[in-house]
């Protein structure tokens, strides 16, 4: 990994006291964190912590009511058009055309930014080389939040925007998703996710804000704030098991790559 | 224009793959146009009889008694006009009264009479033998009756198909602009496709575009398929050019996509969609003299329907396909079409969100 490599790399999101309100609702408590060029940054947090609005802010899906946002130098509320070809978003819920195949979905995307996408290579990056030809409906959960990635891929974006990508998921099918996301970060972007499973964050993150009632309220690797807790004299009361029953899962199912 | 090329093209794609669209668009019309083309509903109307001649006294007390049969209609015209009328198959027989007209004198009387409607011409024949007859039988030296002096034209033969085909062809382009763009809007935006959109930097105007070239396209299909199933397989009597049928066809097809996206905008979700569209296309279906003629509609009804945006565009269709009418004839209907697609795009921007 690259976790001390972290603190070098230039900044390329900076979200600063970032604030949004739902009626009497306070949604984004004036929200500060900052994105390093090749990070995996996690945002963690119980469902209505915030993690999906701050997302939205960013992604300029929903107009800001206070802060800033500065991705790759630009503003993002001044000039939402250029933050969009810099950005590729998955979002929660959002689905595709019906009707056409993954390959003309992917050209269509392209267009929409401008440019002639090379559909089988996208999809080779995602392993979906091989269904091309198929619809959306035709996949299965896994394939289908891996074709949401490789159609936000499809502008060559700087920063990846993945909402709970692993949502839903078997247990193969999210390790895939993580080897995935792993290959993106390698090819020099950075990728920002919102997830509530605690060991993928562990796992897939260098970086960590953990959200909770619209504020952050710890923000660093993972390995780090554990080794604070640890510090605090915190001992869980029964001793953690070397393997847990998804090892098992794992294990009896094999952990190689599966076709889900 | 490059990107809006490629959404269309795409947005055919997604529209031919789909086959409730091709069965909405195309079969559900040329079904409509089968089931009521082989039930004639056609019988014996009034009879449509002409006068030309002669306007004296005793002139006018015939028409008026012609006008006491009830089966009778009588119109009054100058000889070229109402034979003209005659040839476009409006008149069954015109009666033609020479100067000085006259049952005492008994001079011969021409009658033309339309040879595409044995039927109608018969009766009315008969029924002007027997009135003349009438008008002399009171007089003393009568013995003998007026000469009719029949002569055969040939006509046009107005059938069933062919009022009904450019009612149908109006229809399928008012359904398939309200329900396909407001069912298809609404469905993209619950399932989250135009939120997916909104994150690139596509404008929103591109993909309306699109989507508005994508449904006029369709609907050019829909009249080429619509009149020429018509003409192959029933003698459908195409008068019109086609360029008119077109044009007239893409103005009636604006205000009902601006209808179409209107609904799209004022509901929520798909369920909402289909009762709104309904309210508003039912009553243009049954009250717009697309299957029948609106002349026998209660006059206040005739009335209000006459300022429908389908009895503007069925009428222009059936007076093109009918008549061989070019635009510059149909001044009220594009007229009744311009003021439409004006207040219903207005309406369509003021309530349209895209999310």
């Amino acid at each position: 990994m690259f976790q001390t490599g972290v603190s070098v790399s230039p900044v390329i999101l900076a979200v600063n006291n970032l604030f949004k309100r739902y009626g009497d609702l306070v949604a984004v408590d004036r929200v500060s964190f900052s994105v390093h060029c090749q990070e995996i940054f996690g945002i963690l947090g119980p469902n209505g912590a915030g993690k999906t609005s701050t997302l939205e802010m960013i992604e300029t899906l929903r107009p800001i009511d206070a802060g800033t946002v500065i991705l790759d130098g630009l503003d993002v509320s001044s000039h939402p058009r250029q933050v969009q070809q810099r950005i590729g978003v998955q979002l929660q819920s959002a689905s595709f055309f019906e009707k056409l195949n993954l390959k003309e979905l992917l050209l269509l995307l392209g267009e929409l930014y401008g440019r002639v996408v090379d559909p089988l290579e996208l999809l080779s990056e995602v392993d979906l080389q091989d269904r091309a030809k198929a619809q959306v409906e035709q996949l299965s959960g896994g394939q289908q939040q891996r074709f949401s990635i490789a159609a936000s891929l499809v502008n060559d974006p700087l920063l990846v925007f993945l909402d709970e990508p692993t949502t839903g998921l078997d247990p193969q099918a999210r390790r895939h998703l993580w080897g995935v996301i792993r290959r993106i970060r390698s090819e020099g972007k950075t990728v920002v996710l919102t997830t509530h499973y605690m060991e993928e964050a562990e796992e897939l993150c260098d970086r960590v804000a953990i959200m909770d009632r619209g504020r952050i309220v710890a923000d660093a690797p993972p390995r780090t704030l554990i080794g604070d807790l640890l510090a605090s004299g915190f001992k869980k009361e029964r001793v953690e098991r070397l393997a847990n029953l998804e090892d098992v899962f794992l294990h009896l199912t094999g952990h190689a790559l599966q076709e889900d | 224009m490059r990107l809006r090329w490629k959404l269309t093209v795409a947005s055919l794609k997604m529209f031919t793959r789909q086959k409730e669209a091709i069965v909405w668009t195309m079969l559900l019309p040329l079904f409509m146009v089968f089931l009521f083309g082989f039930v004639s509903f056609e019988g014996l109307g009034r009879i449509q009889l002409g006068v030309a001649g002669a306007e004296n006294e005793p002139a006018a007390r015939l028409v008026g008694r012609l006008g006491e049969v009830r089966t009778v209609q009588v119109t009054r015209g100058a000889e070229s006009a109402e034979l003209e009328q005659l040839k476009a198959g409006k008149r069954h027989l015109v009666l033609v009264l020479p100067e000085g007209f006259d049952p005492a004198g008994k001079q011969e009387l021409r009658v033309l009479v339309n040879d595409g409607t044995p039927e109608e011409t018969q009766m009315g024949l008969l029924i002007l033998r027997k009135l003349l007859d009438d008008a002399t039988f009171g007089m003393q030296s009568a013995p003998d009756r007026i000469p009719l002096a029949i002569q055969s034209v040939a006509s046009r033969r107005s059938s069933y198909i062919d009022f009904l085909l450019p009612g149908v062809l109006s229809l399928a382009i008012m359904q398939s602009g309200i329900f396909g763009v407001a069912f298809g809007f609404v469905s993209l935006r619950k399932r989250g496709v135009l939120r997916r959109l909104s994150v690139t930097p596509m404008r929103p105007q591109d993909f309306i575009a699109a989507q508005v070239t994508m449904r006029l396209m369709v609907l050019l299909a829909q009249i080429v398929v619509l009149v020429g199933v018509g003409i192959l397989f029933f003698d459908l009597q195409f008068m019109g050019r086609l360029l008119d049928l077109f044009a007239m066809g893409l103005l009636g097809g604006a205000v009902f996509l601006a209808i179409g996206f209107f609904l799209a905008g004022i509901a929520k979700t798909e369920d909402q969609v289909v009762p709104l569209a309904n309210v508003v296309s039912l009553p243009m279906m049954l009250l717009s003299g697309v299957f029948f003629s609106r002349t026998n509609l209660p006059e206040p009804v005739r009335v209000v329907t006459e300022f429908f945006p389908l009895t503007y565009l069925a009428d222009g269709m059936r007076s093109i396909v009918l008549e061989g009418s070019t635009l510059p004839a149909l001044g009220l209907q594009l007229a009744g079409l311009g003021v439409w697609s004006i207040v219903s795009v207005w309406l369509a921007v003021r309530v349209f969100r895209w999310e």
